[in-house]
């Protein structure tokens, strides 16, 4: 059964439930189970799902620390969050008042799913702005991300299949991914721990149909690209996309377009943000309008690959291959720089040859579709034609060098 | 000897290998001597006084082996002992039960399998400490399907891109079972302290194909590693890999059908004991790779069998920087950035382009700014080969004739020059191939700078000479002007029991795998 109505749309459109007012946040608190609407049908009074049974805050913003609160008991299913009402089949997943829709000026790319992302931060607590990082998002703050087919790429809010929708929750011990798996009714998705594999067939932007083995991940794969390892050398669990510079948007609530930065602040969610005119922005990596083709391939990169590909990155360690928009080096970058345990037939020798995309270590490996070889990997089974292409026409514009 | 025509592509080919060297020259006031430790007098009348003048006291120790007491068993900080210990039991059927758990277990528990066959859809992802994975069995080598004592995990439908096991954490075993068909990496084990892979088998059904995956047994950034009783077959990069690890021992196992049988890459303190690496392009390669932070040293290979790795190189159908991509079909050892490696009692024979290779690492990246995490780790240095039989039947057909002046330009450069050496009088590559680059920049005047001791080895009896020193760059100078006959003439061919080589190895010596029996 497909849905009738697009989910995505209807999660941005239909959010809008307005009330900003801080001295009543919207969510009803629930009462100190802590896991809230187990099981029961929930009467209808929408509920953010977490407990606040847990010590009393001071009443100093908490942004990130580790509480000593008790830890969030996971739901078996996404309903069991209190995170959002409706379902993808009966026209719309709708976020409830609190849970705050967003989009990223460039997402990262997942073989074409169509994804809606929520941010909610409990009530009584702030997140606090980063110029860089991540948004530091207090204890209790959930981030759902949810991952869907149209039939037909061209038109993407038609026919729209919800595969699965990933929960990040910031425990008093630190960030967890939890995936939830979406059932053929579309009525509930359901806590798939192990991952699971699930067929997909889209016609895509050309018209072509494409099928292939979509992999939810499982909770532990979540950990390979969320991973940053800390000054002790531990890995620790960072959100991804919650960067000031991808936020830093317009986005409609309640009918009104807003910065989602200053919608956060507003909302009483968000300290620190400075003057807009301070504000980092990423542009839209397609949009040739918003930048020139320099900055759209260091975003696209930036927003892709590093997360791995960073100082703090495993892969970044192992390869020494940093393509964060914070990296300057260009050999750093790749410019001339061979790959470390290459492992495979990967198209060159060095990871950029200027002005020779097809010789190139970093072009290739986005670009191929063969396993063992293709980048990231996990989370991309076919090819982004126009990321590709984004990074073929900035490898070609560098000056040529032959690296020998 | 395949009967070559010297082209000008096979002298572009010398030229292409070791075209930038002149790049280095910056580098030879710096360093003319090898970072060697200290070389050890072999004692015998033969050596009158060639060490002179090139010691390097101590200037590596700070990477000895500092004698710690480990015998390939747990070394790490952490352990279960005192935490509850819990075990899982899974059969075939609850393939789906069993990666829900694997993604919720608590530390310290054992995960058993019952005999038979599992079939997965993605990578089993292990992100706890002390975990025990363990079947029924490895099974035999092309069984696909678990038997009544063995357990066989299947990824043959796999999401694509996906590894089979896939772990971080510290004490991880597993045992008893077989990995098939992984998309990536059978087994990829990362940034663990204390790992140990038992009784393992990792395979991919087709042989010769591209498409398999890389690695077999691969832990990487890791520490205190043990393989042992494992085998390895069909992988497209190498069957056993142990990469930027310190201390590791790889044992009792056998690598077949591979491009790499095992690898020892940008790894401090390796035992490599008693394996069989047969039929490989190359059976057991020790290199560093430039770029990386850890330098390899500290590397013991003892009584293997490398014998008759001849299969075409088939890493790769395209240009590649992977290293083994490079390799010549044929290669017994291949040895590339790396130092302090002592070889004994080990058996080489019937490979068909050279037994074992000692090169610079300036070989697959001359620019040395791009060794320098490592303090500059492109040399080679300090290789004792000692009390080992050569079985003969080696370097008479290099790269199995199949040459490729782009992928695997030493098998070239080999069969070009040996093809003219033929005609001189030289009827194949001897045993152990130097490429005479390391140090760069040496003095030609000293026959073995780098301290290779060759040492007590047996070798067939119709051997003549047992090492080359290729001079490669001034070999490629001349052939690149066409000058074949100088070329080979600077090609240098030594007796086994040449002075220069006949030295006890270096100093300090290895201690790794003294405590192993």
């Amino acid at each position: 059964m497909k849905p009738r109505l697009p989910v995505v749309l209807l999660a941005l459109s239909l959010a809008a439930c307005g009330s900003s007012d801080p001295e009543n946040p919207a969510p009803t608190p629930d009462a100190g189970t802590s896991v809230p609407d187990a099981g029961t049908e929930d009467a209808g009074v929408p509920d953010a799902g977490v407990p606040d049974a847990g010590p009393v805050d001071s009443g100093t913003p908490d942004a990130g620390e580790p509480d000593a609160g008790p830890p969030l008991a996971i739901p078996n299913t996404l309903s069991g969050y209190g995170l959002f009402t409706g379902s993808p089949a009966d026209g719309g997943l709708v976020p409830v008042e609190g849970n705050v829709p967003y989009t990223l000026s460039t997402a990262l790319f997942s073989d074409y799913a169509v994804k809606s992302r929520t941010l909610y931060i409990p009530p009584g607590k702030t997140a606090r702005y980063q110029p860089m990082a991540a948004l530091d998002l207090p204890v209790g703050t959930l981030i759902t991300k949810t991952f869907a087919f149209p039939a037909d790429l061209r038109k993407p809010d038609q026919d729209v299949r919800v595969i699965e929708t990933r929960v990040l929750v910031h425990q008093p011990s630190g960030w967890e991914a939890w995936p939830y798996v979406w059932n053929a009714e579309q009525t509930e998705a359901t806590l798939a721990t192990g991952g699971r594999s699930r067929d997909v067939t889209f016609i895509d932007s050309e018209g072509e149909t494409r099928s292939f083995k979509y992999a939810v991940p499982s909770k532990n794969q979540c950990q390979q690209c969320h991973h940053l390892v800390d000054d002790k050398g531990a890995q620790v669990m960072h959100p991804i996309g919650v960067k000031a510079r991808y936020l830093h948007r317009t986005n409609t609530y309640g009918g009104v377009e807003h910065d989602q930065l200053e919608y956060l602040a507003s909302l009483g969610k968000l300290d620190g943000l400075p003057a807009a005119a301070e504000l980092p922005k990423a542009p839209d990596a397609f949009d040739p309008q918003a930048a020139d083709l320099t900055t759209r391939a260091r975003t696209y990169l930036d927003i892709n690959c590093a997360h791995c590909h960073n100082p703090k990155g495993t892969a970044g360690i192992t390869s020494q291959l940093f393509l964060d928009i914070g990296t300057t080096s260009m050999f750093s970058l790749g410019e001339c720089k061979r790959p470390g345990s290459a492992g495979s037939g990967v198209g060159g020798e060095f990871d950029i040859l200027p002005g020779n995309h097809a010789e190139s270590i970093l072009w290739y490996r986005m670009h191929t579709e063969e396993s063992g070889k293709m980048m990231p990997q996990i989370g991309r089974t076919v090819r982004h034609a126009e990321g590709s292409q984004l990074i073929a026409d900035w490898i070609d514009s560098l000056p040529a060098k032959t690296c020998k | 000897m395949p009967r070559l025509q010297w082209t000008r592509a096979s002298s572009a080919t010398l030229l292409a290998l070791v075209g930038a060297l002149s790049l280095t020259a910056c580098s030879d006031d710096d360093d003319t001597t090898p970072d060697s430790g200290v070389k050890v007098d072999a004692g015998t009348t033969t050596d009158a006084g060639s060490d002179a003048g090139t010691t390097d006291a101590g200037s590596d120790a700070g990477s000895v082996d500092t004698g710690i007491a480990w015998d390939g068993g747990s070394a790490g900080t952490f352990s279960c002992e005192g935490k509850t210990q819990t075990t899982l039991n899974f059969a075939p059927g609850q393939e789906e039960a069993f990666q829900d758990q694997v993604n919720t277990l608590a530390e310290c528990t054992t995960i058993t399998l019952a005999p038979g066959t599992y079939t997965f859809d993605n990578a089993i992802t292990i992100r706890k400490n002390g975990i025990t994975l363990v079947g029924a069995g490895k099974g035999a080598k092309g069984e696909g399907t678990g038997g009544a004592s063995s357990t066989v995990l299947v990824f043959t439908n796999a999401a694509a891109n996906s590894n089979g096991l896939d772990v971080v954490g510290d004490r991880f075993t597993v045992s008893n079972l077989a990995v098939w068909n992984a998309k990536k990496d059978a087994i990829r084990v990362e940034s663990s302290t204390d790992v140990v892979m038992r009784g393992v088998r990792t395979e991919w059904e087709k042989a010769d194909q591209e498409s398999n995956g890389k690695y077999g047994l691969y832990p990487v950034k890791s520490k205190y590693v043990l393989i042992e009783d494992c085998e390895a077959y069909n992988a497209a990069d190498a069957g056993i890999y142990v990469g930027q690890t310190e201390y590791a021992v790889v044992r009792n196992s056998i690598a077949k059908q591979n491009v790499a049988g095992i690898e020892i890459e940008n790894t401090k303190f390796a035992y490599v004991l008693g394996n069989t690496a047969q039929d490989n392009t190359t059976g057991l390669v020790v290199f560093d790779l430039p770029g990386n932070p850890i330098k390899g040293t500290d590397i013991r290979v003892k009584n293997n069998v490398i014998t008759g790795n001849n299969r075409n190189n088939f890493a790769s159908v395209q240009a590649s920087s992977s290293t083994v991509s490079q390799v010549p079909a044929g290669t017994g050892t291949f040895m590339l950035a790396s130092r302090r490696v002592e070889l004994t009692g080990n058996t080489w024979g019937n490979n068909n382009t050279v037994d074992v290779a000692v090169l610079s690492g300036l070989t697959i990246d001359s620019n040395p700014a791009n060794w320098s995490a490592a303090g500059g780790n492109w040399a080679s240095a300090d290789v004792y080969i000692h009390d080992n039989t050569f079985q003969g039947g080696s370097g008479d057909n290099v790269d199995n004739g199949n040459l490729s002046q782009t992928r695997r330009p030493l098998g070239a450069a080999l069969a070009a020059l040996y093809a003219y050496g033929e005609t001189q009088g030289t009827l194949g590559v001897e045993h152990l191939v130097w490429d005479g680059l390391d140090p760069v920049g040496h003095d030609r005047a000293q026959i073995n700078p780098i301290n290779i001791c060759f040492v007590n080895n047996t070798l067939p009896a119709s051997t003549t000479t047992a090492i080359v020193d290729l001079d490669l760059q001034a070999a490629a100078t001349l052939a690149g002007q066409g000058n074949l006959a100088g070329a080979w003439g600077k090609t240098r061919h030594y007796a086994a029991n040449k002075a220069e080589f006949n030295c006890a190895g270096f100093s300090p010596a290895l201690t790794i795998g003294d405590a192993i029996q």
